[in-house]
């Protein structure tokens, strides 16, 4: 996959197809080109060059930083993806590290007769690449070596003649390091056709150890074993359900996810999971399938909260011409311990809030279900927000100077007795009552977030006030007479103290 | 190489619109003031600070960074142009308590304050400073001290009774009105923690910025400091922007509760009667033998050196100069600094070998340094102004620079460690500004602007001078400069530029004291290891008037030094800087036709095209041509003028102004030796102050807006100052006009006449080495490598077409450097990249080698070594090729160095029982393998191996080019060597392309660049069809270049012609190019160009 990167960075982005973009990654001097697209190709920008000598040729290119992980975690998706076509996959290379060397390695002995021979394989290899827009090249020869050398270098499908195909290959086709090739190269050792040519002795004596190069000949050439490991998998935790005949009624699903769900939840037990996403999947006979997918707040395997969770969304599955199988998956798990929360089984205030939560979640949509969240800034009304409940929280620290417990929806205007300019207020008028002040504290100055408010925005003094009643408010003034930002200052209430 | 000035400083001086100090002293005084130097906290500089002191109504303020020294004495000299008493302190942070404000009480207290905080930072890395309560409490004898309360007062109430007990002199705690809600409380509270403690509480308003339009700046360099972005940093912030100065009267409102915390500050700065003007500074003594005044010494030196240098006698001139000199030197009391410096360069010269060294700058306006051997300039033969480098009426300490070869530079700096011992000698710190681009850089990132952005602000506001061009290049990167968001990023971005980020150490800025130097400024520790620094720049340092030298390094000279010596080894003559014949007439013919690759300074693409043009016959015509290539002259377009006139085409007049304005010939005084056209830096700031009659002030003002940032609309007022002024004094507005362009351009690069005249001094020593001894020349060249314009293949190429036989790096003949055999250069071992030093002593101890297993096994050079010397074809004494060579040496192996070890393993392996059949190296591939691994090729040039391509398609040589007249369309190609797009050309790139026959000079214009920009910049080697310029007066031939090719894959033929040129015969996957995933190094075949963009 020559292209991985790019392709994968094209697919998500919203840039026109034709635009001169290069992702970048990170170097000792500055970013790195690290893909282009063909557009920036044209205009002379090269993997592995410095942004800025890319940029020196055409200060047009678009720069976006690069995401080498992600492009290794598709490579291991695409691994999984291609155990359509043989049962041992491999990942080859390391996209997350060196641009344009992801590769994957199939063994496929024995399997292009399920897909019309050699040539077809390669063909529904290389059409089902396309449909997900990843470019592909694809070799397949008698050792793994050679297929590396074929794939990269002159894709084809290699029959037992490995040495006549590998030949007129150059050597860096044989996987050496830079600097090999290059002493290769010198010595006018230029094709693996001349490293054939000279005495085994002559040239093992001369490249040793991490430098083998009659190793990497002989990989190539089959003249060594080079077994595949194919990649692990860790399925997620899933129950399947199979069906002697075909359900048609309307409440199969419902009852296939009961009998599920204790299998589903001792596989969670046993591999101390908790289930964040799962979906309960239903194969129709027809071969289509119907999904439905929940969410939880917090990691969960606790059988009676999934089962409300999926219920009500199991009963709207259609079966059609019927289901003949159900799964039951978990798509996102997080681990959890073995956990018991009290003596007695007493309801515990976090886990009912979760639960809570996940069941408005599943009737009322995400979107709908939010918490309040802490944020940073002096400005009592921006200090709080809301976040999507099932959001990931994040702590965030409290301002230090005292906040009443209510907070208006917004500021009411009240007309105020001070002593100009600054001087603390001494009577107030607020929804017509008069209040005398009788202590007061402040103020605390509050100035306009800068950054985003405009420049005609004006600080806050807000005092903390005691009425001859007892009753406590949190009045402020606004602005500051000559502050240049507009007339008298006026004044609001805009809180109250328990 | 052009000076960078940096940001000159700014002295404050009184003008009739500032309003005078206050003839009473204020009720209060501000001590909890931070300035810039309290790095990223701090967002108002001194100068801001104090004249809004002034203006408050203020008659003394304090400083206070934290744990550093650094900004005071720029507080200190603020303070002393506005008429304010300044209180010199500062915060010290310390690990395991409060934090204090330290204000030293006298002199001694300031030592120890001093000394406390060096103590700190030599314990700390570089910029840190680590002390606790029981360093303050060891030198608190002196020094004042404010408890500085902590956020928590819990916790300051349990810390106040432990900084009391181990401060006994502590009296005073910090209250500060916060608006943070509950300051009253917060503030009786203090007021009774003090009582009880027996202290009472000291107002302060926390100062960090001088006003409240500050407050922006102020979050974002905390948001720099902690990393974040300002709409993220949230609480780091500070709620308000209350920390401002504030007035007085403000302040006596604020605490109008707690009188006495007023009253405290008065009384606080009233005890504290230590000024930095008492550091007076003591020269070393040892360089007077005890027997003699340092002024008798000095003269006793310089009648002998005067003696020395002419021997036939002192010539009159001189002798009237040093009879001025020396008794001014001795009214001034510098003749322990003339000592001085005198016994630095003289330890230079006694070393054997000894260091060359030269002085440059205003030095080289003195006789008395001349004679001391200092400088180089003869002041026979040159007529420089005394007055520029000492004066009366300025009351500095001269500035003497002395430049130092290069690789031995290190040799001196010890040796001043050693003489003076490192508590008397420091090196000066350099405080890293933020620059228009790291400023815009690092607010973009704040505001929370991509990388992308904040490039392309970066380029495109602060590229380029002209303003239209800004708006332009900002809607071409795609942004809107009405964007409000934008615009205040700038205009902070703005505000920035000149606060000090870090400091750092000087070049080579030393200072000597004669009392040890950490009672008077701080050292810290340097990043590189045994370098010490101190805490102050060299404009601190001048300002306290303080003795300073520059150690620096030179690459020319070590250049120089090395061709002396082999003149001396080849042809027995030796040679000093002032020994070398002068004023040759055949050394000024070959600078006259541009021939000067290698030269100092004058080699430059830009520079060798002036030469024919100005036709330099004496000394002082390159001390003009160093200083003409600049942005200042050619921004003022004042070269042709001057070209013109000194070729005759022009009369020579000066500009005067209207009779009743002033002398009709006050320019000609200033403009006399250049013919009437500003050159040097100081002429265009002369006419500034005598025709446009700026005061002082308003020149300063002019340097820093030229030297700091080039914001439009100061520039505009100074333009229209400058050049009103002039015409309103009856002088042609075109000549004011170019005078303040001229003036633009010296912007941040300037370079005064005597700074020319000490290198326009070794313009002409380079000149007649490379005249008189081509190949001891080159030699020393690319024996002195890296330095100067050119590659080694360029320095080679030119060496031979100067007649000199250049033969290869071998084994057995070549040694590290360079050499001379009768007359031929043998290429050294150190041409052979990534061979190292120690390999070649080796090497050459065990002489001479038969086969290739010698090396290791009798020289005992490392395998790898003996690769990379088989890898530069370096074994063909032995009669082996590189490839040859190569194969031989791959079979060695790397064994432990004892014998038995070499022979048990040569018996395991046996010996091979066929040889092997290697394919011959073609010669291009051996071309193509010496550039890259020796960057240079005695055998052929690449370009060779295409020309019968090339001529074929009636491209001409480089050669040919001379002989082809003017305005005909042609096409060339060759190899990019240089690519330079100048700021001062408008868009043109100049490109020098190299093939087998020499050198030729393209010109790009603007149009033809936008158009094919990819190749331009990319092409490695270039194809140009153009069309020949020729200059009449110069000879020097330009093509400018209509249309370009890139045919950088004809370079890869050289050496892939062994290689199949189609691989991709496989299945329908389409044709595509063969080793796609190779590194790009890999395709490097010829090194890259030298590239300034």
């Amino acid at each position: 996959m020559p292209n991985l990167a790019i392709e994968r960075w094209a697919k998500s982005a919203s840039f026109a197809p034709d635009a001169p973009v290069v992702l970048t990654l990170e170097g000792p001097h500055g970013p790195i080109v690290h893909a282009v697209t063909k557009a920036a190709a044209e205009r002379g920008a090269r993997v592995g060059a410095r942004l800025t000598d890319a940029r020196a040729l055409d200060p047009a290119l678009t720069a976006i930083p690069g995401d080498p992980a992600a492009d290794g975690a598709l490579v291991e998706r695409l691994a999984q993806w291609a155990g359509r076509w043989s049962p041992l996959v491999e990942v080859d290379g390391d996209p997350s590290r060196l641009p344009g060397t992801g590769g994957l390695r199939l063994d496929v002995t024995g399997v292009a007769h399920l897909f019309g021979g050699e040539p077809g394989l390669v063909r529904d290899i290389r059409h089902r690449f396309a449909k997900t827009g990843l470019t592909s090249r694809v070799a397949i020869a008698p050792t793994a070596a050679a297929a590396w050398a074929l794939s990269r270098h002159a894709p084809c499908i290699c029959g037992p003649d490995v040495a006549a195909r590998v030949a007129p290959l150059h050597v860096s086709a044989l996987q050496l390091d830079p600097g090999i090739v290059r002493t290769l190269e010198r010595l006018g050792l230029k094709t693996v056709a001349a490293l054939i040519g000279v005495p085994r002795l002559a040239l093992a004596r001369r490249f040793r150890g991490a430098e083998d190069v009659v190793e990497a000949l002989d990989r190539a050439l089959g003249r060594k074993p080079e077994p595949l490991t194919a990649i692990g998998t860790d399925p997620p935790p899933r129950a399947l359900l199979k069906l002697e005949e075909p359900a048609t009624h309307p409440e199969a699903a419902s009852q296939a996810l009961e009998r599920l769900i204790p299998a589903f939840v001792r596989e969670l037990e046993d591999r101390r999971l908790g289930a964040r996403r799962l979906s309960l999947t239903g194969y129709r006979v027809d071969g289509s399938v119907a999904v439905a997918s929940v969410a939880t707040a917090i990691p969960s395997r606790e059988p009676r909260h999934l089962q409300r969770l999926l219920a009500d969304k199991a009963a709207t599955l259609n079966p059609e011409f019927g289901f003949d199988a159900f799964a039951l998956s978990a798509e996102w798990t997080e681990d959890l311990g073995a956990a018991q929360e009290s003596l007695v089984e007493e309801p515990s205030g976090t886990r009912e809030l979760a639960r809570l939560v996940d069941r408005l979640t599943v009737k009322l949509g995400p979107r709908a279900v939010q918490r309040p969240q802490a944020v940073e800034s002096y400005l009592p009304e921006r200090a709080s927000g809301w976040i999507s409940a099932l959001a990931k929280t994040e702590p965030v620290a409290l301002p230090s100077a005292q906040r009443p417990q209510r907070l208006l929806d917004r500021p009411e205007a009240i007309d105020v007795i001070y002593a100009t300019p600054e001087g603390m207020p001494r009577r107030f008028m607020w929804r017509r009552a008069i209040h005398d002040i009788a202590r007061v504290e402040g103020p605390e100055r509050i100035a306009p977030e800068w950054w985003r408010q405009p420049s005609s925005a004006r600080l806050r003094d807000y005092y903390r006030v005691e009425d001859a009643d007892g009753r406590r408010y949190w009045i402020y003034r606004e602005g500051l007479i000559g502050d240049g930002r507009g007339g008298l200052p006026a004044w609001f209430i805009h809180g109250l103290f328990g | 190489m052009p000076e960078k000035v940096g940001f000159s400083r700014v002295k404050l001086v009184r003008t009739g619109d500032m309003p005078a100090p206050p003839a009473t002293p204020s009720p209060y005084v501000e001590l909890g003031v931070t300035s810039p130097f309290s790095f990223l906290r701090g967002a108002s500089d001194a100068i801001e600070l104090t004249l809004t002191a002034l203006s408050l109504g203020y008659d003394a303020i304090g400083i206070a960074d934290r744990n550093t020294l650094a900004g005071v004495v720029r507080m200190h000299s603020a303070c002393e142009g506005a008429g304010l008493k300044s209180l010199i302190g500062c915060r010290l942070d310390l690990t395991d308590s409060p934090s204090l404000l330290a204000y030293p009480i006298d002199r001694e207290g300031y030592g120890r304050l001093s000394r406390l905080l060096s103590l700190g930072k030599m314990r700390a890395h570089k910029g840190e400073c680590e002390l606790s309560l029981e360093d303050v409490a060891n030198h608190s004898d002196g020094i004042a001290f404010i408890a500085w309360p902590t956020d928590d007062l819990d916790d300051f109430e349990r810390e106040l009774p432990r900084l009391c007990d181990a401060l006994t002199s502590l009296r005073h705690v910090a209250a500060s009105w916060l608006y943070g809600g509950g300051d009253s409380a917060r503030i009786e509270r203090l007021d009774r923690l003090a009582k009880n403690q027996g202290c009472t509480i000291l107002a302060t308003n926390d100062v960090h910025y001088h006003a409240p339009d500050r407050r922006p700046l102020q979050d974002v360099v905390t948001c720099i400091r902690e990393k974040v972005t300002i709409a993220t940093a949230g609480y780091l912030l500070n709620p308000n922007g209350e920390r401002h100065l504030k007035s007085p009267d403000e302040m006596i409102r604020l605490f109008s509760r707690w009188p006495h915390a007023i009253a405290a500050t008065r009384q606080f700065a009233d005890l504290l009667h230590f000024s930095l003007n008492e550091l007076r500074y003591e020269y070393p003594k040892e360089t007077v033998p005890e027997d003699r005044t340092p002024q008798q010494h000095l003269e006793h030196l310089t009648w002998e050196g005067a003696k020395q240098r002419w021997p036939g006698g002192i010539p009159d001139k001189v002798l009237k100069q040093l009879n001025d000199e020396l008794p001014l030197i001795e009214k001034l009391d510098f003749a322990r600094y003339f000592l001085t410096v005198h016994d630095i360069v003289a330890f230079a010269r006694r070393l054997d070998p000894p260091i060359l060294c030269q002085g440059r700058g205003s030095a080289a306006n003195s006789a008395v340094c001349y004679c001391l051997g200092i400088t180089a300039v003869d002041p026979a033969t040159s007529d420089l102004l005394f007055e520029r480098f000492i004066s009366e009426e300025r009351k500095e300490p001269p500035d003497i620079d002395v430049d130092f070869e290069h690789e031995r530079r290190e040799e001196v700096i010890q040796h001043i460690y050693d003489k003076y011992g490192r508590d008397r000698a420091g090196i000066a710190a350099t405080i890293i500004h933020y620059r228009p681009r790291s400023a815009i850089r690092e607010v973009g990132k704040v505001m929370g602007l991509s990388e992308d952005v904040t490039a392309a602000l970066a380029s495109t506001i602060w590229g380029h001078m002209e303003p239209e061009l800004e708006d332009a290049r900002a809607n071409d990167a795609g942004l809107n400069l009405s964007d409000p968001h934008l615009r205040r990023t700038v205009k902070l971005a703005e505000q920035l530029v000149g606060m000090p980020r870090h400091l750092s150490q000087h070049v080579g800025g030393f200072i000597l004291t004669e009392r040890p130097l950490t009672e008077t400024v701080p050292i810290g520790n340097g990043a590189m290891d045994d370098r010490t620094f101190i805490e102050w720049d060299k404009d601190d340092i001048e300002e306290l008037g303080i003795l300073k030298i520059d150690v620096l390094a030179l690459g020319m000279l070590t250049c120089i030094r090395k061709c002396f010596d082999l003149i001396e080894q080849h042809h027995g003559e030796r040679f000093e800087l002032a020994t070398v014949p002068q004023e040759v007439p055949e050394v000024y013919d070959m600078l006259c036709r541009g021939d000067s690759l290698g030269v100092f300074q004058v080699e430059s693409r830009a520079q060798m095209n002036m030469l024919p043009r100005l036709k330099p016959r004496r000394f002082y015509d390159l001390v003009i041509e160093v200083a003409i290539v600049r942005p200042g002259p050619i921004q003022g377009d004042m070269v042709h003028p001057y070209l013109k006139r000194r070729g005759g085409k022009e009369p020579v007049t000066f500009p005067c102004p209207d009779p009743e304005h002033g002398e009709p010939d006050e320019l000609e005084k200033i403009l006399g030796r250049t013919l009437g056209v500003p050159i040097f830096q100081e002429q265009a700031m002369k006419i500034a102050l005598d025709a446009a009659r700026f005061s002082s002030e308003e020149a300063n003002k002019l340097r820093k807006a030229m030297a700091t940032f080039r914001s439009k609309g100061n520039i505009a007022a100074l333009e229209e100052k400058m050049v009103g002024r002039m015409v309103a004094r009856g002088y042609d507005r075109d000549f004011a006009q170019r005078c303040f362009d001229q003036i633009k351009g010296f912007g941040e690069y300037g370079f005064p006449e005597s700074h020319a005249a000490s290198f326009a001094h070794l313009v002409y020593v380079s000149s007649w080495l490379r005249w008189k001894y081509p190949a001891a020349f080159a030699c020393a060249l690319l024996n002195s490598q890296p330095m100067g314009f050119y590659a080694p293949a360029q320095i080679v190429r030119d060496a031979k077409q100067h007649g000199v036989e250049v033969r290869e790096v071998d084994v057995n003949l070549s040694e590290w450097d360079c050499t001379l055999e009768d007359g031929a250069m043998r290429l050294g071992l150190r041409q052979i990249e990534g061979f190292q030093r120690d390999a070649a002593a080796r090497l050459e101890a065990r002489r001479p080698y038969r086969t290739v297993e010698e090396l290791r096994s009798r020289g005992g050079v490392p395998v790898h070594a003996i690769q990379r010397l088989a890898a530069a074809d370096a074994f063909r004494s032995l009669s082996l090729d590189r490839r040859a060579a190569l194969w031989d040496s791959r079979a060695l192996r790397q064994a432990p160095d004892l014998p038995l070890f070499t022979y048990a393993q040569e018996r395991e392996e046996g010996a091979e029982s066929e040889p092997a059949k290697l394919p011959v190296m073609p010669l291009s591939e051996h071309v193509v393998n010496d550039y890259q691994t020796l960057r240079l090729s005695l055998k052929a040039h690449p370009m060779g191996f295409l020309r019968e391509d090339y001529a074929r398609r009636k491209f001409v040589t480089a050669a040919q080019l001379k002989s082809i007249r003017d305005g005909k369309r042609l096409s060339i190609a060759g190899l990019v060597l240089i690519r330079q797009r100048p700021g001062s050309a408008k868009g043109v790139v100049f490109i020098t392309i190299e093939d087998e026959t020499g050198v030729a000079n393209l010109v790009v214009w603007p149009d033809v660049f936008e158009k094919q920009r990819k190749i331009v910049m990319g092409a490695r080697l270039m194809a140009v069809q153009g069309i020949v310029q020729r200059d009449p007066d110069s000879d020097v031939i330009h093509v400018v270049a209509r249309r370009l090719e890139d045919h950088s894959r004809m370079l890869r033929h050289l050496s892939d012609d062994a290689l199949p040129s189609t691989l991709s015969q496989g299945d329908a996957a389409g044709s595509w190019r063969a080793p796609a995933a190779r590194h790009p190094r890999d395709v490097e075949i010829i090194p890259k160009s030298r590239d300034f963009h």
